[in-house]
This record gives structure tokens, C-alpha cells and sequence, in this order.
């Protein structure tokens, strides 16, 4: 049993307050990413979890024990550290196996075991080795192995990636997601990477300045953010916004632009359209936007566009695209992809009847 | 350009090397002294090569003189002064390094000057503590024993003053503060990341220490505790004030008090024990300076 559950935590250092109150479920075997602009306090949140920080108030349970007052040592936690932190003055073996030998486990079987880790994190050469004589990737392997020879309920992770150059970083995703299907452990992993956050999680918890800001399914966060800084968090380029007034199913932008919805809204002097880059169209016939840069990625291109009230949006087209900067085009919205959000930056929900009516449709 | 450039790197090189090589010899000719003198049947003043080779001057010193008596003496308390200075500055510089409390600097800085203060400047408040508490061992000690024997024995290892445990802690305590810093310092450098680490793979606190802490901090240990043994070692002056019985001198004792000798000086004696006097603080460096020069990294990352 290693569910673990975080029940309204907070971290105060001095006057301040770090971790505003912290309610967060993750089931056992998940793999949950608490992602987060740098400094919002993931790191401080997984300290807290690992038993290297005091909570300050709110309790945190592991498989339905409270823990907030048992050390680090008697958690049943691994933890890879971002800094991976291997014992310089120990080979990779002893580096993989030191837990092990803490528990009085017997020479032979700490031998298997390191090997068997060794294996399947292909560091079996390198065994005899010691830190200083390893490069990044294979570090992290080796910090790697070292939480996971003792079989622990749940490993922590945080921003393990980020000193690895970019292939080594795409390359070692999958290889985590591997090991996280061989072992079943229960994981959480901290990053400030939202690929990271899409590509592993099965669960990803939005940190915003210690506040959880959604918690959800890969998709359904981009499908359904719940407000304008996760839905501008998730997705990349992030979601275009266009700020303006809604009045039924039509948003007005501020450049006088009439955009139709798909629902009808109550009406809001100011509000704020989302849409993502890729749910925008280009309209040849049109006008209003004028192009001011073209980035050209072969697969994609991106159009960087502004409108005389000086609002920029960002599209995505498919492949290449006959466009030059300076041209001025018209773009046409996905109706059914377009998100509002209020001043509060919270999602506008639509009309109750009209809902109701679509679902009926469906 | 390149060649002319190289061509006045070697000149500038070689005339380095040169006055290298000038000042190592002005400073090997005294040591050069010493070796030739205390093999020499008819060592003088003079630096003369030895007719014939002897180790007279060696036996002389250590069967017919109180040397072995000195050497024990002074192994045994710096030896002992220099273990306790490391204990200590290991926890002390820990603590140091990891605090973050508002005392910090403050303790740093009067650790230091304590330091800073000439030790004759202390001898006589010094003095006065040590004699204090050496009339309330040996109070004690009266009370433990009635045979005189004992009473001699344990007085000689307990007493504060004039006894082996004054000298051990006056020497701890005379090295201890730069122990510290160098021990803090060394501290500051190990990530804590190590330690959480530890935890984490399900070390106790005793079990960081010893298995993470400890040999990750041996370079510091060693530079702590080679300046440690060779201050305490080279000492005359803690010995000098706080012993006087025979029994308790220690080799810089020892060669005072050859040195001041009636009759005509023994310099055949006097370079013996000279030697002596230096291979225990050559053979502390060479067993220092494999954990000096090693350095550990790789570890921690960004
Ligand atoms: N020991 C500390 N004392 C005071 N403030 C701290 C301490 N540790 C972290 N913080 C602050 O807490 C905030 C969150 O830090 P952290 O959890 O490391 O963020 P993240 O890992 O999300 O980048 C930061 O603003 C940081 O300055
Ligand atoms: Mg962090």
C-alpha cells in the first residue's frame, strides 16, 4: 500500500509562505508530475514528502500512515536529487549498492542485486568506476540504480533530466517510463518541463506560486484547462489570448474583430479568448492580421501575427506555407476550441440550458 | 612569431628554474647540516663531510641520555592533543558549516582570535585555570587511593599541571581553532545533497557520519590534523611552563636543556636529536599528503 496523499500542506520559511495549502491524491503505481514555472515550490513540496523539510501545517500520508514526523530514513522513499548527489569516494557499485549494505543485507545478494540494476540501466561496465569517471548520462543512470536496488514504495524525482543535454534528456523519458512499467513504483516527479509533464505523467499536478492550479490527465488539462495559467502553461507555443467583451455567442475582440462561439456565455465586459496556435486557420480572403515573422521548422511552421491594437498571436500550419512577412491575412477560429476566461482568469463555463442542449445533441 | 614567442617562454622558464633551484639549495644546507653532523664522530660547528660514519651519537642519546623517555613523552601528548583536536574540530566545524543561526559569525570570529592572541599573552590566566583545577583532580585523587604509589601515578597522568592530561588539553586547545576553520571551510564545500542523500538510502545519523561524512572530509582531516601535530610538536613554550618534573619533558625540552649545558656543546648530540626531532613531522606529511592532494568530485553536478 503506497498511496499517498497530501492533505492541505503548507511550508512557511520565516514570514513567508511558500506552499499555500497542498491537497494532492496519487494512487499507488502512478506516475505523477507536479510541474511548475521554476520557483513555485515543487522542489520544496518533494522535500517535504522525502522527509528533508518540516511541514509546517497540513499532514501527508503514505500508504494511510500519517508521517509527517518520521525521518527520511524510515520513509520507504528513494529520491533521484536534480544534482544526482553519487558518493564521490565510492565506485558505481558501492554507489548502487550503499542502501543495501545499510540494511545488513548479505555481500552476495547486494552483489546480485546492484548487478541486476546494473543490467538494466546498461551500466554494467562501469561498475568499478567511480563518479568522477562517468559522464552526465551515465551519472544519472548510476543515481538512478541507486533508488531503485532497494525496491522502494515510491521514488521521487526532482528535475532529474535537466542537466542532460536534449537526446540524452528525449532518450532517458522513455527509458524512465520503461522501468516505471517494470517495477510498478509509485512515483513522483518534479519538473519545470511541460513535455516532460505530458509525455510521462499519467497524472499531472499544475504547481502555480504553491497553490495547485489543476490537477488532471495529460489531455484533459490541454482539452480542459481549468484557468488562463495552466492553459497557457500547457502547450507549446502556449495558447494564444486575445483579450475583449463577450455579448451571447459572440466574443468582440478589442480591435472590433466579431469571433462566434460555439456556446452562449454570459456576458462579461472583460474577458480574455484562448485559443492554441494550432486550432487557428489562415483566411487568404481576409484581413486585420499582419504577419511579422515566419519560423519554418519543415514539419511546421509558426506565423507570428499582430493586429492594430497591438495583439500578437501565434499559429500552426502544417508543413510549409507560401507566406512572407509583411503580408496581411485574416485568420478563422475553431469555434468548438476556443476557451474564456474572466477577469479571475478562471474558465468561463457556458450557459446552463445551452449545455444541456449540446449534450442532449450528443 | 610563434617560435620567438616559445624561444622566451623557455628563457623566462629555465631563469625561473634556476632561482628555484638557488633558493631549495639555501634552503637544504642547514638540514644537510644536521644529517652529515649526527653521523660524524667529530661533528663540529662547521659543515664538514664525516671521515667515518657512526651512530654514536644516536645510541648516546637514546641509551645513555633520557631520549626514548623524551620521544614517548612528546608522541604520546601531541599524538594524543592532535586525535582530541580533530574529534572536536570535526564536530565543531560541522556545526559551523551547517548552522545558519545568528551566532555564526560572531563564534567564528572570537574562535579566531583566540588564535590571534600571542600564547605567552595567556600563559598567566591560563596558569591560574590550570592550577585551580589541578588542585581539585589531585583533591580527588587523594580521596580515591590511600598507597602513595597510585597516588604518584595517577597524579602524574591527571594533574593539570605538571601531568600528561594539562599538556594534551592545553595543546587541544591551542590548535583547536584553526582545526575549526580549516574543518568548517572543508565543510562548506560537501553539498549537503550528500547527506540527504544518505538519508534517503536509509543511513542513520552515525551511519552518515561514518560511511559519508568521514571520508568525504579526510582531506580536510588531514590538513587539520598534519597543522595540528607540527604546531603542537614544534611547542616549547606550553611544555616549558607547565611541566617540571624529569619524567614529563618532551624532546623540545630535551634539547633546551642539552643546549644550555655547562660544558662544552655536543653538536654530534645536539644533531641527533635534531633528527629525531624532525622525522616524526616528515613522516606526518608524507602520511598526510595522500589524503591532501585528493580531491573528490564528480558527485554533484549543476
Ligand atoms: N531554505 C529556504 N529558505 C527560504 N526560502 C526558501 C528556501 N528554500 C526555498 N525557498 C524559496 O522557496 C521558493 C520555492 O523554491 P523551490 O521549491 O526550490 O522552487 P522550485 O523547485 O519550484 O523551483 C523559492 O522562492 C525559494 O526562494
Ligand atoms: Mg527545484
Amino acid at each position: 500500500m503506497s498511496k499517498i496523499e497530501l492533505i492541505n500542506i503548507k511550508k512557511q520559511y520565516r514570514q513567508t509562505e511558500i506552499v499555500k495549502g497542498v491537497d494532492i491524491q496519487v494512487e499507488q503505481g502512478e506516475f505523477a508530475v507536479i510541474v511548475g514555472p521554476s520557483g513555485c515550490g515543487k522542489s520544496t513540496l518533494l522535500r517535504m514528502i522525502a522527509g528533508l523539510e518540516d511541514i509546517t501545517s497540513g499532514e501527508l500520508k503514505i500508504g494511510g500512515k500519517v508521517v509527517n514526523h518520521v525521518s527520511p530514513d524510515k520513509r520507504g522513499i528513494a529520491m533521484v536529487f536534480q544534482s544526482y548527489a553519487l558518493y564521490p569516494h565510492m565506485t558505481v557499485a558501492e554507489n548502487i549498492g550503499f542502501a543495501l549494505s545499510l540494511q545488513k543485507v548479505n555481500k552476495a545478494d547486494i552483489a546480485a542485486r546492484v548487478k541486476e540494476a546494473a543490467e538494466m540501466l546498461e551500466l554494467s561496465p562501469l561498475l568499478k568506476r567511480k563518479p568522477a569517471e562517468l559522464s552526465g548520462g551515465q551519472r544519472q543512470r548510476v543515481a538512478i540504480g541507486r533508488a531503485i536496488v532497494k525496491r522502494p514504495q515510491l521514488i521521487l524525482f526532482d528535475e532529474p533530466l535537466s542537466n542532460l543535454d536534449a537526446k540524452l534528456r528525449v532518450q532517458m523519458r522513455a527509458e524512465l517510463m520503461r522501468l516505471h512499467r517494470e517495477f510498478g513504483s509509485t512515483v513522483i516527479y518534479v519538473t519545470h518541463d511541460q513535455v516532460e509533464a505530458m509525455t510521462m505523467a499519467q497524472k499531472i499536478i499544475v504547481l502555480n506560486q504553491g497553490v495547485v492550479a489543476q490537477v488532471g490527465k495529460p489531455m484533459a488539462l490541454y482539452e480542459q484547462p481549468a484557468n488562463q495559467f495552466v492553459a497557457q502553461f500547457i502547450g507549446i507555443p502556449k495558447m494564444n489570448m486575445l483579450a475583449g467583451s463577450i455579448k451571447g455567442n459572440t466574443f468582440i475582440g478589442e480591435n472590433q474583430q466579431q469571433i462566434p462561439l460555439a456556446h452562449n456565455y454570459p456576458e462579461h465586459a472583460k474577458v480574455h479568448l484562448g485559443v492554441r496556435p494550432e486550432h487557428l486557420q489562415l483566411d487568404r480572403s481576409g484581413s486585420g492580421w499582419k504577419v511579422f515573422l515566419v519560423e519554418r521548422l519543415g514539419v511546421e511552421t509558426f506565423l507570428h501575427l499582430r493586429d492594430e491594437a497591438e495583439q500578437q498571436v501565434v499559429i500552426r500550419l502544417e508543413g510549409d506555407s507560401p507566406v512572407s512577412e509583411d503580408e496581411t491575412l485574416g485568420l478563422s477560429f475553431d469555434a468548438q476550441r476556443c476557451f474564456l476566461f474572466d477577469a479571475n482568469q478562471q474558465r468561463l463555463s457556458p450557459n446552463i440550458e445551452q449545455l444541456k442542449h449540446v449534450e442532449n445533441r450528443a | 612569431m610563434m617560435q620567438a614567442q616559445t624561444h622566451l617562454e623557455q628563457a623566462t622558464q629555465k631563469k625561473a628554474y634556476l632561482t628555484l633551484v638557488a633558493i631549495s639549495f639555501f634552503c637544504v644546507i642547514p638540514f644537510f647540516w644536521v644529517l652529515l653532523a649526527a653521523f660524524d664522530p667529530q661533528a663540529t660547528q662547521f659543515l664538514s663531510l664525516p671521515k667515518e660514519l657512526t651512530a654514536g651519537h644516536f645510541y648516546n642519546l637514546l641509551v645513555n641520555e633520557s631520549g626514548v623517555r623524551w620521544i614517548f613523552n612528546s608522541v604520546l601528548i601531541v599524538g594524543l592533543a592532535t586525535l582530541l583536536t580533530l574529534v572536536f574540530a570535526g564536530f565543531g566545524g560541522y556545526a559551523l558549516s551547517r548552522t545558519s543561526a545568528w551566532w555564526k559569525r560572531p563564534l567564528l570570529y572570537a574562535i579566531i582570535l583566540v588564535r590571534i592572541v600571542p600564547p605567552p599573552a595567556l600563559i598567566v590566566p591560563v596558569y591560574k585555570v590550570m592550577l585551580w583545577l589541578n588542585s581539585a583532580v589531585n583533591n580527588v585523587i587523594l580521596t580515591l587511593t590511600e598507597n602513595v604509589e597510585q597516588q604518584i601515578l595517577l597524579s602524574r597522568i591527571f594533574s593539570f599541571v605538571d601531568g600528561y592530561l594539562g599538556l594534551v588539553l592545553i595543546h587541544t586547545a591551542m590548535q583547536l581553532p584553526l582545526a575549526i576553520w580549516i574543518m568548517k571551510t572543508f565543510f562548506d564545500a560537501i553539498p549537503k545533497d550528500y547527506e540527504e542523500a544518505a538519508a534517503l538510502d536509509g543511513a542513520s545519523q552515525m551511519q552518515t557520519v561514518r560511511r559519508v561524512l568521514i571520508p568525504l572530509a579526510l582531506p580536510g582531516f588531514a590538513a587539520a590534523g598534519l597543522f595540528a601535530f607540527i604546531n603542537a610538536w614544534g611547542d616549547f613554550l606550553m611544555p616549558l611552563m607547565f611541566t617540571s618534573s624529569p619524567e614529563l619533558q618532551t624532546l623540545p625540552l630535551g634539547m633546551f636543556r642539552a643546549f644550555l649545558r655547562v660544558d662544552a656543546i655536543d653538536y654530534g648530540f645536539l644533531t641527533a636529536l635534531a633528527v629525531i626531532y624532525t622525522l616524526p613531522a616528515v613522516i606526518a606529511f608524507s602520511f598526510a599528503r595522500k589524503y591532501l592532494t585528493q580531491t573528490f568530485s564528480g558527485g554533484v553536478k549543476g
